[in-house]
């Protein structure tokens, strides 16, 4: 009946205290821009990074000496012990692995190339296998040519650089066949390969490709090496894991109780990783979002008891009028949700402005297409959730305002 | 409930029986009603008088159904108010009873035409019948070029007439005004006492509480409260 009247009353006396209005619900706004926030630029992460799963090769898996991450300094001691891969496990898992279609090898460390008076730093040095560019992500090249069987099989000092080291070192001079020099070894440049932009601020482009067995001329053969696989087919591609697997525990005589002396690594494991991350920044997230609506709904109730008691006259001339009881309490409840209600809205306006500005950060940071997308879901469930919020906070004053007397009331000054 | 209309009922508006309202404090008990009893007519123009402390706001607030006495018998137009609860009594204050106060108690923030619309948003008249029976009402008191002001942009007469209108605007039984002129210049006063005097020959039915003899004096009939009693109940003029 008097709904649209307590509607009304509700955008009139928020109009009226505006400043007052909006310090209440900034507790609310703060919760739910933080979650909305949250939620997209995770989701903006989470299809970032499984393109770059993705660009990894889905069919390929690493074997190494231990895992990429590793959570406790007893599992680091553990990696520490283990032997080192090196190209003999390579020429064994060559021979034994059925399922794989390409097995190659790479090894690297941070080095510097010089040409003339030009230095480069922090350069990736590779060693490599003729056929870690077939493996997971196709580098295609820019100039020249791949490294071959022949460059791997003769040591050759040749070299396949990457697209940053020709700003650095060359400028605009043709790079293919001069020489720069590597650590203090002078090698030929082969092949330039095409740009891939950063990630997360690190350049892609920034390497050297070396054949693995002049690597392991120039910096020793100490370093354990990765083997990195092929399965044939997205079908075979536990088996070939399977029998990478099998193979190195014959080859390091593991019995059936010990575990795994190496780690083999898929798109998979990272995907997994990230998700148990994102699970924990959701719980967080939720957690902080629970205790801001938590605190805004006790500022709500707070300010809308002070409405109340503001407005016991009103109260009293309303009930004079016919007001029942449930037409104050319902005037109450629907001015202390359209409050939080708005709050909320707020929120999803805040939110998407952090989202938009955020998401514009992180993408320039990656030099990459990122967007951090709000969604409906999440801007009706924070709506729904604010609302929720103002209806339980309002309950307590809204019954106090409907059950004052009407004498009493109508005589408060 | 009874389904008596202003036009077929012709017992009394008001039957009241030994009226009793005790207020508790702490463990004492204070009388201020002790046993009153009246019968008001359709088409009376009566005041209730007495000093402060006499009952008479008690007495007023039992006439207005704001409160119920703690014995004795109250019925209004047929029905039997002492027996109600409060969504009832809600109801019979919206349809029964209009109030006039002597501090206007009007919305602040609402317009003259929304203040007037109040008592029909909580019979649940739609919309734009409520606008129509208000600018009606606003009409009658000659304020219907004033229909949006606010009102802190009337002045005490005319915020007293938007209070009449609204009073007036449910057609009650009862129009029960409290002290009407008491924040009013004389002259402002005087005017609004003609209105009521228009009113009174049109033939609505008006309770007039106040202390002032010069205003009781505009009525046909004065009861007269003190100690919670009915010290006298007088006639007089054209009855």
């Amino acid at each position: 009946m008097a709904f649209t009247e307590a509607i009304r009353i509700a955008f009139q006396s928020l109009r009226a205290n505006k400043l007052r209005s909006f310090l209440t619900v900034l507790g609310i706004l703060i919760g739910v821009s933080s979650v909305i926030a949250v939620v997209a630029i995770t989701e903006g992460l989470d299809s970032y990074i499984s393109n770059q799963v993705l660009e990894l090769g889905s069919r390929s898996f690493r074997l190494q000496k231990g895992p990429d991450i590793i959570t406790s300094h007893d599992e680091w001691r553990e990696v520490m012990r283990r032997k080192r891969l090196d190209l003999r496990d390579l020429e064994a898992l060559k021979a034994s692995c059925t399922r794989c279609a390409e097995v190659g090898a790479s090894v690297g460390t941070s080095g510097s190339a010089k040409r003339g008076r030009e230095l480069a730093k922090g350069v990736r040095v590779t060693g490599i296998t003729e056929n870690i560019s077939r493996i997971g992500a196709i580098r295609d090249l820019e100039q020249g040519r791949h490294l071959v069987q022949q460059d791997i099989d003769q040591s050759r000092r040749v070299a396949v650089i990457g697209p940053d080291l020709i700003d650095v070192l060359f400028g605009s001079v043709d790079p293919m066949g001069k020489e720069i020099d590597i650590d203090g070894h002078a090698v030929k440049v082969v092949g330039v390969t095409e740009a891939k932009g950063s990630v997360f601020g690190q350049s892609q482009d920034n390497f050297i490709w070396i054949p693995i067995t002049t690597f392991q001329k120039l910096y020793g053969s100490r370093r354990s090496i990765t083997i990195q696989a092929e399965a044939v087919s997205m079908e075979r591609f536990e088996d070939a894991q399977d029998q990478v697997r099998l193979a190195m525990r014959n080859r390091r005589h593991l019995t059936y109780l010990k575990d795994d002396d190496f780690s083999i690594e898929t798109g998979e494991s990272i995907m997994d990783l990230w998700q148990t991350a994102t699970r924990g920044i959701y719980v967080v997230t939720i957690v902080v979002t629970a205790i801001s609506l938590l605190i805004g709904g006790i500022v709500v109730m707070n300010i809308m008891l002070v409405s109340v008691t503001e407005r016991i006259q009103e109260i009293g001339v309303r009930k004079a009028m016919g007001a029942r009881r449930r037409d104050i309490m319902r005037q109450f409840l629907v001015e202390s949700v359209v409050l939080s209600g708005f709050g909320g809205f707020l929120g999803v306006l805040g939110a998407a402005g952090i989202a938009l500005a955020l998401g514009g950060v992180i993408g320039n940071m990656m030099s990459l297409d990122f967007s951090a997308p709000v969604r409906p879901w999440a801007v009706g469930l924070a709506l729904a959730v604010s609302s929720v919020v103002g209806l339980v906070a309002g309950l307590y004053p809204a019954s106090r305002a409907a059950a004052l007397d009407p004498v009493e009331a109508l005589r408060n000054e | 409930m009874s389904t008596a209309t202003p036009d077929t009922f012709d017992g009394p508006i008001i039957h009241a029986e030994d009226l009793w309202r005790t207020y508790e404090m702490g463990a004492e008990e204070i009388h201020a009603l002790r046993g009153v009893t009246f019968e008001i007519q359709k088409g009376e123009y009566v005041a209730v008088m007495g000093p402060s402390g006499s009952g008479k706001s008690t007495l007023m607030n039992l006439i207005g159904c704001l409160d119920t006495p703690t014995s004795g018998i109250y019925v209004l137009r047929g029905k039997t108010v002492s027996e109600m609860d409060d969504d009832e009594l809600a109801a019979i204050r919206n349809r029964e009873i209009g109030f006039v106060f002597q501090t206007f108690n009007l919305l602040p923030r609402a317009s003259a035409l929304h203040n007037v619309e109040l008592p029909l948003v909580y019979a649940g008249i739609p919309r734009d019948e409520r606008i129509e029976k208000a600018k009606q009402a606003l009409e009658m008191v000659d304020l219907g070029d004033r229909i949006t002001h606010k009102p802190n942009e009337l002045s005490g007469g005319q915020r007293q007439r938007v209070a009449v209108a609204r009073a007036l605007v449910m057609s009650p039984s009862i129009l029960l005004a409290d002290e009407p002129t008491g924040n009013l210049d004389t002259a402002t006063g005087q005017d609004i006492m003609a209105l009521f005097d228009r009113l009174k020959e049109a033939g609505h039915t008006i309770i007039l509480v106040t202390h002032e003899r010069e205003i009781a004096d505009h009525a046909r009939r004065t009861i007269k409260i003190r100690d919670g009693q009915i010290e006298s109940d007088e006639r007089r003029g054209a009855e």
